[in-house]
């Protein structure tokens, strides 16, 4: 069968979302099924993010719009899958798209239907804590901003149909049968949150102040039901005492999912630290059974919770809850540290529920012909995360087991990834390419300036007098053209705005309506159909930042439009035709690093027959990974690890050099030098490409606590587990083992969880265990993070007698030699302290960055590390493997301490990543970006600092000296370098300090 | 006892110039030489060693020297340094504007210069003839008056406050005395004004400025000012009103000065050079104040710390910010 | 003129505030105050700029001197800059052009900054409310005595 160029994802959460974009920039069409009517998923609920405290609105609607724009992408809202037939390479899909009874095309997403609907239903959205009606949008930032008509709610009054004055009402539409076919699929269907109303005891639906931790998300967010104040349901009083329960759902064998959700820990903290910074009175109280902070910088966000924002952990499950009647307060019973019976008055409660698997996960299976694990999530392994049971299909986000944003976002792009190796032949073959006219030459033509003003229906034509706008805008300098339209946006307007500029010989055109965030490039690309610059276009928002907001005062808004499109008109005549500079891209990729990572990544490069460089600074490939023999799942990393070799020795397109030394990296994306010594002699070699990969590694930490190296009993883990799978007789008079963790993590020095070592522990006691069950293990933790379906082994350990043993942070075990016994003492506060004999003492030893190395090639690349010497990303959420300098990506222990499985999927999405740019002939930059006139700039350097894209650089000039240079490949347009410039030597193309003088001389 | 001192340092300058000229280990030797009248010094550029005898060191000295070292000039360079003249090396070369290899900073102390705009109004409008330091007094004889001040009295403000009296980097200091501790500068100078109305403030600035007639001295002083053009003389557009009305010398010399935030040397040659007598300084303190209160830092003492404009820190503080209630 | 007539005429005088918005976030929670229909006073009028770390102080004295009453700046929160830094590059030169023009006796109250997210639609119109109401407690602006 052929093999086809397009793919299908089923899911538009940010998940979705990434791995569309990334597939639609690398040259194949994407099918986006969503069974909602907006895309965005979970995230765009979210009010902030962890690590960072970012604004989950603000990060995530830019991508949503670039989602719903992209000329590659088809999104399909409101759809089911129906059947899938067909293999790898070539699959046909059938689907239904059921009706929204809003016409889609029509559809302005002006909102008149829901603000006229006499329904008061409830919207999902804010999780059923606030009303909506029966006509209705997701959210007010919906991408795509139409919006769909519930018939279960709708009463069949007319009123919406009566109001919509584009038309777009239709109660007669029906469902719609759809059959696409397609070369590969990805499934991101998310999530389904725990239900706590089947536990009975925790009184959620029946105590009104006991919510779930998703809806006292919405109840955080500036957007939600109390826009933003922490109040809780009963009496809209501030909770000053509000209790987090850690593990709703989740770890609860019984009454919940066994596994571990992944999540809740970090997104408790963060809820409680935003609480806490909306009202200082909250004192918020999480208990929990463990910490689970594994993530880059999760431990540092967790000391801040507790020590700067005081939140006040509690390491215990609670026995009883109960409502106080009078107050509706929660009456709290549980057992302190110390072993004591305490009971608590806490304002509130929230559930930190879990995540389960999508409710209709059996049907997705079916539907797909894919495994399911025990859990209902979809099957994957440990050496290839993102692929399902079949071929062809992957997985990626929550769907494949819970996790948090970054790692849905990094398995996107990776499965996008391995998409691009499976249909790397076809790709570049079903998108299409629009054809337009040859842009109009217009320099030394006077501005000819063309005003359309927008009614928007009624949105704004209803409180600002457009005839007067467009009367007004009709006389002002320039202008030769003002006209008004029922809804500017509409197909037949597109029409009539070229037909006008044919007319009226306009050089300039101006839209009034609503926001350029969600509309220029419609616009733009109008103009541009009939022939003019794109950027010849300038809008003005008189409806989201005028009508709307000044409903009550008709004339005032009416004086305001004016104004703005006067400054409007103002800027339209100082504006002119800009560019995107197109680059030529060498279609070839350096690795750095021979690792696990390194190797995945290069042989997906090699296989889409790229040329691939693969660069190791020691004798043989492997890395850290030669020390693993298994992992926790039990894969088997020594036969993975020699498969892998061998490919990449016998892949085609794929150069190997070991013993390198990287002399100079110069150059930016698309077009990179890199200059290398290789082999016991040194020998020369340089070589050009378009991308860069660093995946550099890490080390293992070299103890000296706990008396390492004074007597051959105390060994590392990793040394262990040597002696389990190399040499198994010396366990034989073996009779107790114990093990320490966070040996060299999570303290002053390395402030970070290794997030492999709990894992390592277990699987060693483990198959200790299975050696012979009669050695005693002992495991002494700080907390146990067997995160997601890790903790089925946890719990397995203890099946089987291994003994675990907390300690705190401040009171590390203890190490006694003498008499040539080996004793280990533990302080436990509440039974005093445990001395434990032990033949052999392992000891779980951290992941430490290669800090040297890593500051020499940070320097080489120009990119940033972190306090920790790790690489530090573009975007700790959204960019995971990016980094701010384009073309340079990262992945596996370089970026943080993580397992395989992390390790590879980051490899297959710095793939993805880079292929956005590999796959096409020339990159364009951006039109809108930073100019040097060299005449003026005198070579201070301070743009040079304040570039976050290492976009400019001190260059000797022959006639100017030395001065800055813009390279536009990799500015960004932002300003920061011309807003201090103090010799106005750099200016911002599209926002010019002489346009943006115009506009302020704008004021009457 | 402090005549003595600046003599023996005017006289180790010479001999250093001397040699450094001699041995060939520098071009050129920028330093101060008298000026035409009483009271005033100029730079002088001394290229053959048998001249070193033209430079002189007092406490009319106030020009900053670091103005005179040109971008692209790949000679050789020593240059006469006192604090704020090391500071402005400094800090030009932070700025990539000079090559720390070609220059020679040869440090001396400095016990403050002369304010001759004070001087000008204790004596009014008559003209000096000949003038002289001696010890703690500045003798001043004129056409038919003979005047004695209080040397103490007449040291700029600035020079008091100086925390730098010796160059924070040099190759060769000069003058065996360790300057005194400076005191601590704690802008008290700048309460007055602080703690006005801004109508009061605006008035009194507005009064100031209004006696600029725009001619630029201070910028051609002003080691920090090197652009290519400035801004006030830029075209298409034009950025703001060149004339001498006052809303164009507000604006000027507010622009001006926060161009120089994060960079003033506090050598307060714009205030010396003011035909006016505009104490353009008194602006410039205060920013070297914001950058001190709010980023702890001082322009022109280290090579390695980054510019507060070219850098940032999450906590920065953003007290001003607008809070919703 | 006495106090009352001078209310008065504060009274009908309308100021006109020029405000400088960042794209990505300030931009779109003002889009998200009206999305919301949150009524706030009509006196202000948006420039659009990428960042906040655009926005030159030549902008800023710019619009004084051409006689704009107030000026508001507003951009991502920190942490949340779409483009990594640039709105801590702003925060630290508004920090000192604003301590600076205060000093030369420009009033505080015409030169407001903030951060507004794409989802703070409400704190967006909070916003403009307050800087409403800080350039009506200091009156018209009169600082420069003509235009450019």
């Amino acid at each position: 069968m052929d093999k086809i160029g397009s793919v299908l994802v089923i899911g538009a959460g940010i998940g979705g979302s990434q791995a569309s974009l990334d597939l639609g920039e690398s040259g194949y069409k994407v099918y986006l099924v969503e069974s909602t009517t907006s895309i965005g998923g979970v995230m765009a609920q979210l009010d902030k993010t962890f690590p960072t405290n970012d604004c989950a609105m603000c990060i995530v609607s830019p991508k949503l719009v670039e989602t719903g724009r992209h000329h590659n992408i088809e999104l399909i809202i409101n759809a089911d899958i129906k059947e899938v037939s067909g293999e790898a390479g070539n699959f046909i899909v059938k689907l239904l798209k059921r009706a929204l009874y809003i016409n889609e095309e029509k559809c302005t997403g002006c909102g008149v239907c829901a603000l006229k609907c006499p329904i008061e239903a409830i919207d999902v959205f804010n999780e059923g804590l606030a009303k909506c009606k029966a006509t209705s949008v997701k959210y007010p930032q919906a991408v795509p901003l139409v919006f769909s008509i519930d018939l279960a709610k709708c009463i069949g009054c007319g009123v919406c149909e009566g109001v919509c004055k584009a038309g777009a009402v239709e109660y007669d539409q029906e469902d719609k049968e759809m059959e696409i076919n397609i070369g590969a699929i990805i499934l991101a269907p998310g999530f389904d949150e725990f239900e706590p109303e089947s536990i009975k005891e925790y009184g959620y639906g029946k105590y009104k102040n006991v919510i779930t931790s998703i809806e006292f998300e919405r109840i955080l967010s500036a957007s939600g039901p109390f826009a933003g104040k922490v109040l809780r349901l009963s009496d809209g009083d501030i909770p000053e005492k509000i209790a987090f329960l850690q593990c709703v759902g989740s770890r609860d064998l019984k009454r919940g999912q066994p596994y571990c959700s992944s999540v809740c820990c970090m997104y408790t903290a963060k809820e409680a630290v935003i609480a806490k910074e909306h009202f200082d009175v909250i004192n918020p109280t999480i208990f929990y059974m463990d910490i689970r902070a594994y993530g880059k910088d999760f431990d540092k966000y967790i000391e801040r919770a507790k020590h700067e924002y005081g939140v006040r952990y509690i390491r215990s499950r609670i026995s009883s809850i109960s409502e106080i009647p009078e107050s509706k307060d929660l009456k709290i019973r549980y057992e302190t540290e110390n072993g004591e019976v305490v009971e608590e008055i806490f304002n509130m409660l929230v559930l930190s529920v879990g995540l389960n698997p999508p409710k209709d996960a059996k049907k997705i299976a079916e539907a797909f012909n894919i495994k399911l694990n025990e859990y209902n999530f979809c099957e994957t392994n440990s050496f290839n995360p993102i692929e399902s049971s079949r071929p062809g299909i992957y997985v990626c986000g929550a769907f494949q087991g819970p996790k948090d944003i970054p790692e849905t976002v990094t398995q996107a792009s990776a499965a996008a990834g391995a998409v691009n190796v499976l249909l790397s032949d076809v790709k570049n073959t079903l998108i299409t390419k629009k054809e337009l006219p040859d842009e109009i030459d217009v320099r030394g033509q006077p501005p000819r300036i063309g005003v359309f003003v927008c009614h928007c229906g009624i949105n704004i034509g209803g409180y600002v007098d457009v005839p007067a706008v467009t009367e007004y805008a009709g006389k002002l300098p320039n202008v030769v053209m003002a006209d008004r339209n029922l809804y500017t946006c509409s197909a037949d307007t597109q029409t009539i705005i070229k037909e006008k500029i044919k007319e009226h010989n306009l050089n300039r055109v101006i839209v009034a309506s609503c926001t350029p965030r969600t509309h220029e490039s419609l616009f733009q690309e109008t103009i541009r159909e009939a022939g003019l610059n794109r950027y010849l276009f300038q809008m003005t928002n008189i409806r989201d930042q005028c009508s709307w907001v000044h409903m009550h005062e008709p004339e005032n808004a009416t004086e305001k439009a004016k104004d703005l499109v006067r400054m409007a008109v103002n800027k339209a005549r100082k504006i002119f035709p800009l560019e995107r500079m197109t680059l030529d891209v060498i279609k070839k990729a350096l690795v750095i690093g021979g690792g696990i990572t390194g190797m995945v990544a290069a042989l997906d490069f090699a296989k889409q027959g790229y040329e691939t460089y693969l660069i190791e600074k020691k004798n043989e490939l492997g890395g850290i990974s030669r020390k693993i023999y298994s992992t926790l799942e039990g894969g088997n990393v020594q036969e993975y690890l020699d498969d892998l070799i061998t490919k990449i020795k016998s892949q085609k397109n794929l150069n190997l050099y070991t013993n390198t030394h990287i002399e100079a990296i110069d150059g930016y994306v698309g077009n990179f030098h890199t200059t290398i010594t290789h082999g016991e002699s040194k020998i020369p070699a340089e070589f050009d490409h378009g991308v860069v990969i660093v995946a550099t590694g890490s080390n293992e930490y070299i103890p000296t606590e706990y008396q390492y190296g004074k007597d051959p009993r105390i060994i590392r883990q990793s040394e262990l587990e040597e002696k389990i799978y190399k040499s198994p007789n010396e366990l034989k008079d073996v009779k107790s083992i114990v093990m320490i963790q966070c040996v060299g993590s999570r303290n002053e020095e390395h402030p970070y969880c290794s997030k492999m070592c709990c894992a390592e522990a277990i699987k060693n006691a483990l198959k200790i265990k299975e050696l012979n069950p009669e050695i005693n293990i002992t495991i002494l933790f700080r907390d146990i993070r067997t995160y997601g379906f890790k903790e089925k082994y946890y719990q397995k350990a203890r099946q089987m007698g291994v003994l675990f043993i907390q300690f705190n942070e401040n009171q590390e075990p203890e190490v006694k030699i003498a008499n040539g016994n080996l004793d280990i003492i533990v302080k436990k506060p509440d039974i005093g302290d445990i001395s434990i004999k032990a033949d052999l003492l392992a000891l779980s030893v951290g992941i430490v960055s290669s800090r040297d190395e890593n500051e020499e090639l940070a320097m080489q690349l120009k990119v940033p590390l972190n306090d920790d010497n790790f690489f530090l990303e573009a975007h700790v959420k959204l960019r995971p493997v990016d980094f701010a300098t384009e073309g340079v990506f990262v992945a596996g222990l370089a970026h943080a301490p993580k397992p395989i499985e992390d390790c590879i999927s980051q490899a297959k999405a710095t793939v993805s990543r880079a292929c956005t740019i590999l796959s096409k002939d020339k990159i364009e930059a951006e039109g809108k970006i930073a100019r040097i006139d060299p005449t003026r700039c005198s070579g201070c350097g301070l743009c040079v600092l304040n570039c976050a894209y290492n976009a400019i650089e001190l260059q000797e000039d022959r006639r100017f000296g030395t001065i800055a240079v813009i390279n536009e490949a990799l500015c960004k347009g932002c300003g920061a370098c011309s807003g201090n410039c103090r010799c106005s030597a750099i200016d911002i193309l599209g926002f010019t300090g002489e346009q943006i003088f115009a506009m302020i001389m704008g004021r009457e | 006892m402090v005549r003595k001192i600046i003599d023996d340092i005017e006289k180790s300058i010479r001999e250093t110039a001397k040699k450094l000229l001699e041995e060939g280990k520098v071009d050129l030797i920028i330093g101060y030489t008298k000026g035409s009248i009483p009271l005033r010094s100029g730079p002088c550029f001394i290229t053959d060693a048998s001249k070193t005898d033209m430079l002189v060191w007092n406490q009319s000295c106030d020009l900053n020297l670091a103005k005179y070292l040109a971008k692209n000039d790949d000679r050789k360079i020593g240059i006469i340094s006192k604090g704020c003249v090391g500071r402005a090396i400094v800090h030009l070369i932070v700025e990539k504007q000079l090559n720390r290899e070609n220059i020679t900073i040869i440090g001396i102390p400095c016990e403050g210069v002369l304010n001759r705009a004070k001087i000008m109004v204790e004596i009014g409008d008559k003209e000096i003839i000949e003038a002289d330091i001696e010890d703690d007094k500045i003798i001043i004889k004129g056409k038919d008056f003979n005047k004695t001040l209080p040397l103490q009295d007449y040291i700029n403000q600035l020079c008091i406050t100086c925390h730098y009296k010796i160059p924070p980097i040099s190759d060769i200091i000069l003058g065996n005395k360790k300057p005194e501790k400076p005191l601590k500068d704690d802008f008290k100078d700048l309460n007055e004004i602080e703690s006005k109305s801004s109508k009061d403030k605006i008035e009194y600035f507005k009064k100031e400025l209004n006696r600029c007639i725009r001619c630029y001295a201070c910028r051609e002083a002003c080691p920090m000012c090197y652009c290519t053009l400035c801004f006030i003389d830029q075209n298409k557009p034009v950025w703001f009103g060149k004339t001498a009305d006052i809303s164009d010398n507000f604006i000027f010399h507010m622009i001006r000065a926060f161009h120089v935030a994060g960079r003033c040397v506090s050598c307060g040659a714009c205030s010396s050079v003011c035909p006016m007598g505009i104490d353009l300084n008194f602006i410039t303190r205060k920013l070297e104040k914001i950058v001190k209160e709010r980023f702890d830092f001082e322009s022109g003492i280290s090579l390695e710390v980054l510019p507060p404009m070219g850098t940032h820190k999450f906590d920065d503080k953003q007290e001003f910010m607008i809070e919703e209630d | 003129m006495t106090d009352e007539s001078k209310e008065n005429l504060t009274e009908e005088w309308k100021p006109k505030i020029i405000a400088f918005l960042c794209n990505w976030c300030s931009y779109a929670g003002a889009d998200l105050a009206g999305v919301s229909r949150i009524q706030y006073p009509p006196n202000i009028r948006v420039v659009r700029v990428p960042c906040t770390g655009r926005i030159n102080p030549f902008f800023i004295v710019k619009s004084l001197a051409y006689g704009w009453d107030g000026i508001l700046v507003s951009g991502c929160h920190p942490g949340d800059c779409h483009y990594i830094s640039g709105n801590y590059v702003a925060r630290r030169r508004f920090a000192i052009l604003r301590d600076l023009m205060i000093f030369l006796g420009i009033e505080p109250e015409r030169l407001n900054f903030t951060w507004v997210s794409a989802a703070e639609g409400e704190r967006f119109a909070k916003v403009v409310r307050k800087t409403v109401e800080n350039v009506k407690s200091v009156g018209p602006n009169k600082i420069f005595n003509k235009e450019w």
